[in-house]
């Protein structure tokens, strides 16, 4: 290897390793770091050396390291001579011959192409790698680079970490030689002081500042280290950069110890990164061999030398006080500072200890200015970060971002959001030390102050992002417990606070904790964090004190309820689909009894745990569905069919009578309490049913001439016909509900009349109102509210309906009256403003509308509905829009344009929206929220006045059935057991003897998804349209359950 | 020579040395801050939190034991706050392991139960550990008593700093952290022990005792420390 | 005046703390002329009263019964008064809770006896997994901690309740 002694020297050694970059033949370059060979790269990189060698092909293979998009593993980058340099995605060993033939031809494999690199700023030179390939995007066209700004990692996966040369090729080690030469310390360290450079490792110091302390400690002696104990679950920030460019760091390093005047460096790294190990090390010996360290750094005169010390793991030794006690053979336990390490550090020796990205900023500000790199990020936390972003994210990776960027830009732009139409809940920052941030404050930008402000930290720049299905309290456990693993046991709050939170937080997640808990946690939390003797107690607490201050809720439901909504807080759920059920069915137990040929029992479960199986079995939303386990091997059991084929197998046969008296039989001996229930719908019914079961004596209050609420009077015949819903009503009925239907509560009767005549009254009234916009021409003869048309076609009234139907609204009832309205023989075309995929309508019933010939017009609000001079709708015109800044909902908020079209049409269904009847609510005399719903304790289901309880729509706005039933049924509980002042709903819950035993092997069987009738046939009538399972299919489904109800009990 | 200085604790001046902790100047100048793992005539760890005090101007707690006075510094020992999470340390302490005051042989002379009263414990809020913890009973003169440990290290220091031997360390971390004795072997069978006895005397609850001595009966004889501290003109 | 309806309650404890409320000397003339002692080992009632001012507990929550007992007690009582170590911290009778409940009984009842051996069932209530302080279990309005309490702490206490106060024992009590 070339001794670089002077200039000479030196640029023969830049030639050399530009001739390895862009050789004048074909370049392949793997992605080797951990993470590349983690999902196959040295699969990859073996194929290619072995096909090169084998058939003799003039291509240059290196191994290079990472260029941080993890989610699209194995990366390759490649480049003919001239052109410029393409990244291939996921490539697999398969690919080889392709990528080679392709190659040869004087081509790309486009097909595994994600970008393209036309020229490269290493920002210590300019690597141009030509132009070319106008069908493969540009990598900052790409979303997950877009935002990105690459200053720490300016080299990464681009160069060969193994090969001094080639660092040197793309400008390494030239800000170290001229500052060796100027050989002006003080000006150096007046750039990094300029340059407002803040310690990379969490706490954000002032570089500049550190670096003066230590230049102007007087002793014979002292160190700079490197802190590479990264140890933050989900952070690999460090790793990755060592591993793909080593020679940033010792530049780094060497050009410190020089201005600070140290003579040794030691980069103090963790044992478990065995291949960032070996890189480093390798660049040592290189950088020795080349005369950069050593006696004589680059014929300059100054000695200066690194050695590597591996550190064993432990997450305090990231502590300063605590690395050095390590580096000194300690045990690793902090001690109080002052005296800090700049005073007395390794050895008592003054030291300087700065995080490896630190480390990585210091050739970039000597080379292109202090100016340069303060005007990036934000005013007080100048530059850029690299962050991990990892957890419930599409694009997961290592993204560096200027400081100062909002945090949903990491999440929706850089990340593209979460997977499979989930939303993201909180990201955590920071590592175990850092705090949970929530959706609603995405806005918040990622700097050092905010973040501390909202009780996080910057921290290693770990990125945690957590969805619904992430419990906020095992989420804080799961920190705290890292912690307190972790806590070296030196003093009081940190050892045994932390002790002290564990147990109670894992009470919660037991369902065992109390009220005084939270306080308990709350007060221990700052007590923890105010008194710990070093950062790693100072800052364990946040995770728990964020998510407690912005996540209560979870906590109380804990508390409360014994609930995990998320269903990660497995004592708390009986199965994950049971814990997503807003009935909270005993789903593995009906499959189980089915699986067994026990239909009746199964009915009999199924009607216990939902009195409308018949109803929610056609169209419930089935949020079961994406919590099943069994996606995890193939596709989630088809719940909703199965107990539709139950319900169907009893209701409308000969069995029912039997049945239903067999129901009838578990009532609960009169009580002689008597509720009203109003409002016949899903809520109401629900209500009534366990009511009467528990022995009330109940009369429901429907407006309408019969019975089922929305299920009756919204819900189109084809989708949920009527029949069904009469038989469960009969059901209820025979239980001894009583109904009064044609009665309207607030006019025929008052509340004041139903307080007199009866112990509890029980609000479950549904959103009846259609939303009203501001629309020029909503007066106009023709224009019809969705739930108007709805009704008034369920009721078989006369509807004026038109040839050509515009829809306003994206949700099911728009999508309902557009599949009406086809049956009714018009045109349809809904319009909508956001993208399809933001709909809130269930997605088979759109792809069925559209089947049927429903058009869709996206991205597109009206403007104004034109009429003739008879006041009928002649026209609409419509406003296009276009998707900006994403809102509070994680989607991106549209904005109207210029362009406006104008379509024909003769009605306008406005489907934008139900809410709760104002009137009501106002003259009713109790609490309204601001939203326009009516107060109630969400754990009591009681209002304001006393004896009266709500639930449904009337508390939540417009929803689903399911989760209307599932307030009806809990009120009903809460009710009971307020009435009778005791807890006796066990009474009720039916017992069944049937297998525990869990499948030995997974059914093999796929999911059965329902037929429909050809769209054609569909549209000719309002039968029902989907084909329900035959029996031999439901077993088979059932059969597909792999009964995670079952729990091992040891 | 170290320049004299004054500094304000609880309002008062108090004169003070450049180089002295806060807890140094405050002690010589009769004010009272509490400490548990503070022992005089052995380095300051730091350990304990008690005596946390507030300082004008600077956001945090500071340790009083370890942290320098400099010039102006106003100083506040005693506040709700301050109160309230000496408190909470104590409980911790209560319920980190097995302390029953009533069969211990330190029994009303035992700085945690007398450090309780002192700041008015009078219950633990925080739910018992009840570790399975063993008692070392080898050693021909003395006990050690892990229920009883907590972890101030005292007996390390005198070990090391004052006897020079190194018996004692802490092994393991967090929760589990236990003192040893040599590379944890039974106190018999620790080849460095002197039987000097001083890790027993400095000990500030029953968890290092003298055999033979029942419920209430042991009484540490620290004086001696502050005598063979005084000799040394070590600092303390 | 309407005398205060006081009880007291024997869970696992020694006794000790009745003895020191006995012994409160002068002092409890004065206060017994101020209360009915409504329930307790002193007295002879079979059934915890429904309206009771003030109950002293003594001794840890060891058994079911004691766990029934102590949330019939709280349901009943306006003040709930832990009285002494093992009411207040678990004191001796958790000393066996580093060891599982079941292996303490066969090591005492099994292995500890020459005759009739084997754990008695019948007419015992069941033990605990662990014994605890009466507020891991129930929420406590008063600590006063000691074994036994000093009579003068518990003659303060009961005086300043009697009068309506609640007594500021910080730093007049000690544990053990």
């Amino acid at each position: 290897m070339t001794r670089i002694q002077d200039f000479g020297s030196f640029n023969a050694v830049r030639e050399a390793g530009m001739g390895k970059l862009l050789p004048a033949r074909p370049r392949i370059g793997v992605g080797m770091g951990t993470c590349g060979k983690g999902n196959g790269a040295e699969g990859v990189y073996h194929a290619f050396a072995e096909a090169i060698s084998q058939q003799g092909r003039d291509v240059r293979l290196a191994s290079v390291g990472c260029f941080g998009f993890c989610a699209q593993e194995p990366l390759v980058n490649v480049r003919i001579p001239g052109r410029p340099l393409v990244i291939l995605r996921r490539v697999q060993a398969s690919d080889v011959p392709r990528i080679l033939d392709d190659l040869a031809a004087g081509s790309i494999t486009e097909g595994l192409a994600l970008c393209k690199i036309e020229e490269w700023d290493h920002l210590t030179a300019r690597i141009v790698y030509g132009q070319g390939y106008p069908n493969i995007p540009s990598w900052q066209s790409i979303p997950f680079f877009k935002p990105q700004k690459k200053i720490v990692l300016r080299n990464c996966g681009l160069i060969s970490p193994d090969d001094i040369e080639e660092y040197i090729a793309i400008g390494g080690y030239q800000a170290l030689y001229k500052v060796l030469i100027d050989a002006n310390p003080e000006v150096v360290i007046e750039q990094i002081k300029a340059a407002k450079l803040r310690g990379r490792g969490g706490a954000g110091f002032l570089t500049g500042l550190k670096w003066e302390f230590l230049r102007k400690a007087v002793s014979d002696e002292k160190y700079v280290v490197c802190n590479a104990d990264e140890g933050d679950p989900g952070a690999y920030m460090n790793r990755n950069e060592i591993e793909s460019d080593p020679h940033s760091l010792l530049e780094g390093m060497i050009i410190g110890a020089y201005v600070m005047g140290a003579a040794e460096g030691i980069v103090y790294i963790r044992a478990e990164y065995p291949l960032a190990v070996h890189r480093l090390t390798r660049a040592i010996e290189q950088a020795r061999q080349s005369g950069i360290l050593g006696d004589n750094c680059l014929g300059r005169g100054f000695r200066f030398d690194i050695r590597l010390v591996e550190g064993a793991g432990a997450f305090v030794c990231g502590e300063e006080t605590a690395l050095i006690a390590s580096l000194e053979g300690y045990a690793g336990r902090p001690r109080p500072r002052p005296p800090f390490p700049a005073q007395k550090g390794l050895y008592d020796k003054p030291t300087n200890i700065n995080n490896v990205e630190t480390w990585y900023n210091i050739a970039p500000i000597v080379s292109k200015g202090p100016a340069w790199f303060s005007e990036i990020g934000s005013t007080k936390s100048a530059g850029t970060k690299v962050f991990s972003l990892v957890g419930k994210i599409n694009n997961t990776g290592l993204v560096e971002m200027p400081l100062g960027t909002p945090l949903k830009t990491f999440i929706y732009d850089v990340g593209e959001g979460c997977g499979d139409g989930k939303h993201v809940k909180a990201v955590q920052t920071g590592g175990p030390s850092g705090g949970c941030i929530p959706q609603e404050m995405f806005d918040t930008p990622v700097d050092y102050e905010t973040l501390a402000q909202l009780g996080s930290i910057m921290g290693s720049g770990g990125m945690v992002v957590m969805d619904e299905d992430n419990c906020m309290v095992d989420v804080s456990r799961y920190f705290i417990e890292f912690t307190h693993s972790e806590s070296c046991g030196k003093c009081i709050p940190c050892r045994v606070g932390l002790d002290k939170s564990l147990r109670i937080l894992n009470a919660f997640t037991r369902g065992r904790a109390t009220e005084a808990d939270l306080d308990r946690l709350d007060e221990m939390g700052r007590m923890i964090r105010d008194t710990s003797l070093c950062g790693l107690g100072q800052t364990a607490p946040n995770p728990l004190l964020t998510t407690m201050r912005h996540f209560r809720h979870e906590f109380l439901d804990h508390i409360r309820a014994k609930r995990c909504r998320a269903g990660v807080c497995d004592d708390l759920a009986l199965s994950p689909c049971e814990n997503s059920c807003p009935l909270h069915m005993n789903i593995p137990r009906f499959l189980q009894l089915y699986k067994e040929g026990r239909i009746e029992d199964a009915f009999e479960a199924v009607v216990m745990d939902n009195p409308l199986p018949g109803s929610t079995g056609r169209v419930c939303q089935h949020p079961c569905d994406n919590r099943c386990r069994r996606r995890t091997l193939d596709s989630a059991v088809n719940m909703r069919e199965v107990h539709r084929t139950i319900a169907d197998s009893i209701y409308q046969t000969d069995r029912f009578d039997a049945l239903a008296a067999r129901i009838v039989a578990r009532k609960l001996p009169p009580t002689e309490r008597k509720v009203a229930v109003v409002g016949g719908g899903p809520t109401g019914l629900a209500a009534a049913f366990y009511l009467a079961l528990l022995g009330h004596e109940v009369t429901v209050y429907e407006s309408n001439p019969e019975p089922g609420g929305m299920l009756r009077y919204a819900l189109p015949e084809y989708r949920l016909p009527r029949a069904v819903i009469r038989s469960e009503v009969e059901l209820i009925r025979r239980l001894g509900v009583e109904f009064q239907c044609g009665v309207a509560v607030g006019t025929d009767i008052t509340l004041n009349d139903l307080d007199n005549q009866y112990n509890a009254v029980f609000l479950a009234i549904g959103t009846w109102k259609e939303a009203w916009v501001y629309l020029p021409g909503t007066e106009l003869k023709g224009v019809i509210p969705a739930l108007l048309f709805l009704e008034a076609v369920a009721k078989e009234e006369p509807v004026r309906l038109g040839r050509k139907v515009a829809i306003i609204g994206g949700g099911n009832a728009a999508i309902d009256s557009a599949r009406t309205a086809l049956r009714m023989g018009a045109e349809v075309t809904v319009i909508y403003r956001r993208e399809r995929k933001d709909m809130p309508a269930i997605r088979e019933e759109t792809d069925a509308a559209e089947e049927e010939g429903a058009k869709f017009f996206f991205l597109a609000t009206p403007h104004r509905i034109v009429g003739d001079e008879e006041g009928n709708v002649k026209g609409m015109e419509v406003v296009k829009t276009r998707l900006g800044e994403f809102d509070s909902s994680g989607r991106r908020r549209p904005v109207p344009t210029e362009e406006i079209r104008r379509l024909e049409c003769d009605t306008v269904i406005l489907a934008v929206g139900e809410t709760v009847d104002q009137d009501f609510l106002r003259a009713s005399g109790l609490r309204i929220k601001e939203n326009g719903t009516l107060e109630v304790d969400r754990y009591t289901m009681e209002t304001s006045r006393s004896k009266f309880y709500a639930g449904g729509d009337l508390i939540s706005g417009a929803s689903n059935v399911s989760n209307a039933m599932g307030y009806g049924k809990k009120a009903a509980r809460k009710m009971d057991q307020r009435l009778m002042g005791t807890y006796r709903w066990d009474k009720i819950d039916p017992s069944f003897v049937y297998s525990n035993a869990p499948p030995g092997e997974p059914s093999t069987s796929q999911r059965h998804n329902l037929e429909e009738l050809p769209a054609r046939e569909r549209v000719e009538s309002f039968a029902e349209t989907m084909i329900s399972l035959s029996d031999e299919e439901t077993l088979d489904e059932a059969s597909r359950c792999l009964r995670c109800d079952v729990k091992d009990h040891h | 020579m170290p320049e004299n200085i004054s500094i304000r604790i609880d309002g008062e001046y108090v004169a003070a040395q450049e180089g002295q902790t806060i807890l140094e100047v405050a002690r010589a100048g009769g004010k009272y801050i509490p400490t548990l793992c503070w022992l005089a005539g052995t380095s300051s760890v730091g350990a304990c939190r008690l005596c946390i005090v507030e300082v004008s101007g600077v956001g945090r707690l500071l340790p009083a034991c370890t942290t320098p006075v400099q010039d102006g510094m106003s100083v506040t020992t005693t506040s709700e706050k301050l109160t309230q999470y000496r408190r909470i340390a104590i409980e911790f302490l209560f319920s980190e392991r097995n302390h029953v005051c009533a069969v211990c042989v330190s029994n009303n002379h035992c700085e945690l139960q007398a450090m309780a009263q002192k700041l008015g414990v009078t219950s633990v809020r925080y739910p018992y550990a009840y570790p399975k913890l063993g008692v070392d009973v080898s050693h021909p003169r003395y006990v050690l008593d892990h229920n009883r440990c907590i972890l101030c290290t005292r007996c390390v220091r005198v070990c090391t700093e004052v006897e020079g031997a190194h018996v004692w360390d802490v092994s393991g971390r967090g929760i589990r952290s236990m003192i040893v004795c040599d590379m944890n072997r039974p106190w018999a069978q620790a080849s460095s022990c002197t039987n000097c006895g001083k890790c027993v005397q400095v000990c500030p609850t029953g968890a290092l005792a003298e055999k033979g001595f029942a419920v209430d009966e042991m009484v540490k004889q620290d004086h001696n420390m502050t005598r063979l501290t005084a000799r040394r003109g070590g600092h303390s | 005046m309407k005398k205060v309806r006081l009880a007291t309650v024997w869970l696992d404890g020694c006794s000790g703390c009745h003895m020191s409320l006995l012994d409160i000397d002068e002092a409890i003339l004065a206060i017994a002329k101020r209360v009915d002692v409504v329930y307790g080992p002193l007295v002879d009632a079979q059934e915890f009263p429904k309206a009771v001012d003030v109950t002293l507990i003594e001794g840890a929550v060891s058994s079911q019964d004691d766990l029934e007992k102590v949330h019939t007690i709280r349901r009943w009582s306006k003040l709930v008064v832990a009285l002494g170590d093992c009411a207040v911290t678990g004191n001796v009778p958790s000393m066996r809770n580093s060891h599982p409940a079941r292996k303490m009984l066969e090591r005492i009842y099994v292995e500890g006896v020459q005759t009739n051996r084997g754990v008695p069932v019948d007419g015992v209530p069941a033990l605990l997994r662990q014994a605890v302080p009466v507020h891991e279990v129930i929420k406590v309005d008063l600590h006063i901690p000691g074994c036994p309490p000093a009579p003068a702490s518990i003659a303060y206490a009961l005086g300043e309740l009697l009068e309506g106060r609640m007594p500021d024992l910080a730093s007049k009590v000690k544990f053990g």
